[in-house]
């Protein structure tokens, strides 16, 4: 049983390694083909480490990369991912300020929950909300189970993280919505009336113009810019928490 | 620099041109030729009228004797240059065989030519029963290069209008064919005079070759017709040995050829491919080459193939360019076979594949020429890196460059989808429930314990005895009878223990006894539990029984720990 053991540990380490590695190993190729002025080369290399692994850096050479071949809105996006997986990240804010200020896109509008949002990596909200939860749980039922009486600090420490919990999960909430919205890649991108190719286009959106999503129709997503609703095709429009 | 043409020039060139005569009265000719045939030999009665051939109402039916039996009729327009003027010149032409020797004519008839009467004049036909002077009537000479082709295919046909007489070349102009379902280029029209074979003889011809494509299946008749004039070549002609040219001016005369007939067949409709345009014969390809293979966005290239095939290439359809997402395909104009492609995305790492293949008659089977792709590098359009500096203190917030690569991935998450919507995570938050769960249960148990001790007691009583009756077991096993005797007397203890409730070593054997109804008390039950006792206790007295007998009492002690088990 225990020799059982081993060998599973033993295999997901190596997993694991070899995943990292390769991750790695992209990475490296990215920055290599980036300075030998290789653009689609270097973007092709960062977006595959970042499907092995998204990782902040990473999404911030997929940017700069994208960025270099002109592809505004798929440059946007991957900042965007970047600071939505460290919101500390000071790369990605900044280019996210000198992308916006050359293609004269906004950023999107967040509401006062899915700003707090920002303020901690989306997975940090949801494990404080848990934590404080059961802290909470803990601190009113242990006391009780284990035959202690219950004191002064418990209840402080009951109440302090039931306020917590309550914030974290409104915070998480902010989470779950900025997940549904997404960033225009395409150029010109049509924003069409139904769901269909032939269909009448309502307007055309700039690259990196974020937009929310609201419903998924078959190849097509409806969304919700800042100039109106419509249908937009799927390859045109990225969700920032991916699908 | 091309030359300046002077103010009013275009009017000047169009006043010194030869004016066209329309006022000069119509006349009309008509004859046999030749007029004197045997009978049953062909002759052609041909009637000339100097006027255009769309204002002259010519009759269906022309009356002639019964003896004339008709063939194949033509007719054909032509413009003679007489003196200073242009006049058109119609000439309608009948062939006749006349059945029986005589003397025969048609007689004069009028026709209605741009609204005014014209007289056409009698002709007369003289029919011998055998005339050795005779000559055959004139005709052009029909060849083709096939006579069973497929549907578009184009072949060569030779119009020959051989020397006449004392080998005398003359020209032949508005050469046409005769006949439905035939498409005729004109523009690949080829003269020469040369030596050919007609009806068996050697003899000079002006041949007049031509690209003809039939476009109907099926068996199709065509025959030819050209005016014969004089020394008037047009466009270039190719001289092979000596010619005799006539002098003087012109003469105009229709001539036809015998009809030829062609079998065409229609393409098979399995094995097509895609690209297909129409191609039919043998064709080539180089390989495609591109002006450069690395381009960015929006950038034109030039994509060159050359083709090559047997025989005319002239009405040779390159592929139609096909519809790309990715690429803008424009094909070059005509005669040229080459693209301009232009990218539209630098997400296209190939050239789109053009589609294109042939008909080759000799296999009748579709033979595939696709332009394969060809790998590219397309560039995207750059955007600023750098931005210059602001003035406005609100615009100088933004910085004014993009940053350096990161060095490291930096922080990384398993997925960008955030924990909330991944269904694992609501498992584990089950968790913590189950904990507290186990916790709460835990609880209920240890208070009710606490409210009913004796149950604690019977199930330590039996957790002891199981222990003690495995060690009764191996005494057994073992042979060791003051084992046995030791620990069946504990685990009677054991057994009775929770009824007083007491400690197990504070029990005699009344005690034990006492658990017992009469009839087990007095007999075999309570007799075993006496000895073990009294065994137990013997291990006290001075001099101790010998041991022989009391492994037997294995299955009396097992039989009372079970009657004591079941009263616990």
């Amino acid at each position: 049983m225990k020799l059982r053991h081993f060998i599973f540990l033993a295999s997901l380490f190596c997993v694991i390694e070899n995943s990292r590695a390769a991750e790695n190993k992209f990475f490296a190729q990215g920055v290599e083909a980036y300075r030998a002025g290789q653009f689609p080369e270097a973007a092709m290399a960062f977006e595959q480490s970042a499907q092995i692994s998204p990782a902040a850096g990473t999404l911030v050479n997929l940017g700069i990369a994208q960025w270099q071949r002109g592809h505004a809105g798929a440059a946007i996006l991957a900042w965007e991912q970047a600071r939505w997986i460290d919101p500390f990240d000071s790369r990605a804010s900044a280019n996210l300020k000198f992308a916006r200020q050359v293609a004269q896109v906004d950023p999107p509008q967040l509401k006062w929950f899915e700003t707090a949002s920002t303020w901690l990596p989306p997975n940090a909200w949801v494990w404080l909300a848990g934590a404080s939860l059961w802290l909470a749980v803990g601190a009113l039922v242990l006391p009780g189970i284990f035959r202690r009486r219950k004191s002064g600090w418990h209840q402080t420490l009951a109440s302090l993280a039931g306020g917590f919990f309550i914030f974290s999960l409104t915070a998480s909430l902010g989470v779950v919505s900025r997940a549904q919205t997404g960033f225009v890649v395409k150029k010109n991108a049509p924003l069409r009336l139904t769901p269909t190719r032939d269909s009448e286009v309502v307007s055309t959106l700039t690259a990196g113009e974020p937009a929310r999503r609201l419903r998924v129709g078959g190849n097509y997503f409806f969304i919700r810019t800042a100039g109106g609703a419509g249908w937009v095709v799927r390859d045109e429009f990225k969700l920032l928490g991916g699908e | 620099m091309p030359p300046q043409m002077p103010p009013g020039g275009l009017i000047q060139l169009q006043v010194a041109q030869p004016a066209v005569d329309v006022s000069s009265p119509v006349t009309a000719t008509a004859a046999f030729d030749p007029p004197i045939v045997r009978a049953g030999e062909k002759t052609f009665y041909r009637v000339n009228v100097e006027a255009t051939e769309s204002s002259i109402q010519w009759p269906e039916e022309i009356s002639a004797p019964a003896e004339f039996k008709f063939g194949a009729n033509a007719r054909g327009q032509i413009t003679q240059f007489l003196g200073n003027k242009y006049r058109s010149l119609t000439t309608f032409i009948y062939e006749v065989r006349p059945a029986a020797a005589g003397h025969f004519a048609i007689t004069n008839f009028t026709v209605n030519t741009a609204g005014q009467p014209v007289e056409i004049p009698a002709a007369s036909l003289d029919v011998v029963a055998d005339s050795t002077n005779s000559q055959p009537a004139r005709q052009l000479v029909l060849e083709t290069s096939a006579t069973n082709i497929f549907l578009g295919q184009p072949f060569r046909v030779r119009v020959l209008l051989p020397a006449w007489p004392a080998n005398e070349i003359e020209a032949l102009r508005e050469v046409q064919l005769n006949g439905d379902g035939l498409m005729t280029d004109k523009t690949a029209l080829r003269q020469s005079i040369e030596v050919a074979c007609v009806n068996g003889q050697l003899k000079p011809a002006f041949i007049c070759e031509m690209t003809v494509t039939p476009i109907t299946p099926g068996p199709l008749k065509f025959s030819a017709q050209g005016f014969t004039a004089g020394r008037e070549f047009t466009g270039p002609i190719s001289i092979h040995g000596q010619v005799t040219l006539p002098g003087g001016p012109a003469k105009y005369v229709l001539l036809v050829s015998e009809p030829v007939e062609i079998n065409v067949r229609p393409l098979p409709a399995e094995g097509e491919r895609p690209g297909f345009t129409g191609a039919i014969g043998k064709f080539f390809r180089d390989p495609p080459h591109l002006s450069t293979h690395r381009m960015r966005v929006g950038e034109p290239v030039s994509l060159k193939v050359v083709f090559h095939g047997e025989g005319d290439l002239t009405r040779f359809m390159p592929p139609a360019p096909p519809r790309s997402r990715d690429w803008q395909i424009i094909a070059d104009p005509p005669p040229a076979t080459g693209f301009t492609l232009i990218p539209q995305t630098d997400e296209t790492s190939n050239t789109p594949a053009i589609p294109f293949c042939y008909f080759d008659p000799a296999t009748a089977k579709y033979v595939n020429l696709t332009i394969p792709s060809l790998p590219v590098t397309v560039v995207g359009e750059g955007l600023p890196v750098q931005l210059p500096a602001a003035d406005d203190a609100a615009e100088s917030a933004a910085p004014l460059k993009l940053s350096d690569l990161a060095p490291t991935p930096g922080k990384t998450v398993a997925s960008l989808k955030p924990l909330q919507l991944r269904g694992w995570f609501v498992g584990v938050q089950l968790l913590p429930v189950i904990g507290f769960l186990a916790l709460w249960q835990w609880d209920r148990r240890r208070r009710f314990f606490e409210a009913h001790p004796e149950i604690v007691r019977r199930l330590q009583a039996c957790r002891a005895l199981r222990q003690k009756k495995r060690q009764l077991q191996k005494a057994v096993a073992g042979g060791d009878a003051a084992a046995l005797i030791q620990h069946a007397a504990d685990a009677m203890k054991i057994a009775v223990a929770p009824h007083f409730p007491a400690q197990p070593q504070a029990l005699v054997c009344a005690d034990v006894l006492a658990q017992l109804n009469d009839a087990e008390r007095y007999g075999r039950v309570g007799e075993t539990v006496g000895k073990i006792f009294a065994a137990a206790d013997a291990r006290f007295a001075a001099k101790p029984p010998a041991p022989a007998d009391w492994l037997a009492l294995h299955a009396d002690v097992e039989t009372v720990l079970q009657k004591l088990e079941e009263k616990l």
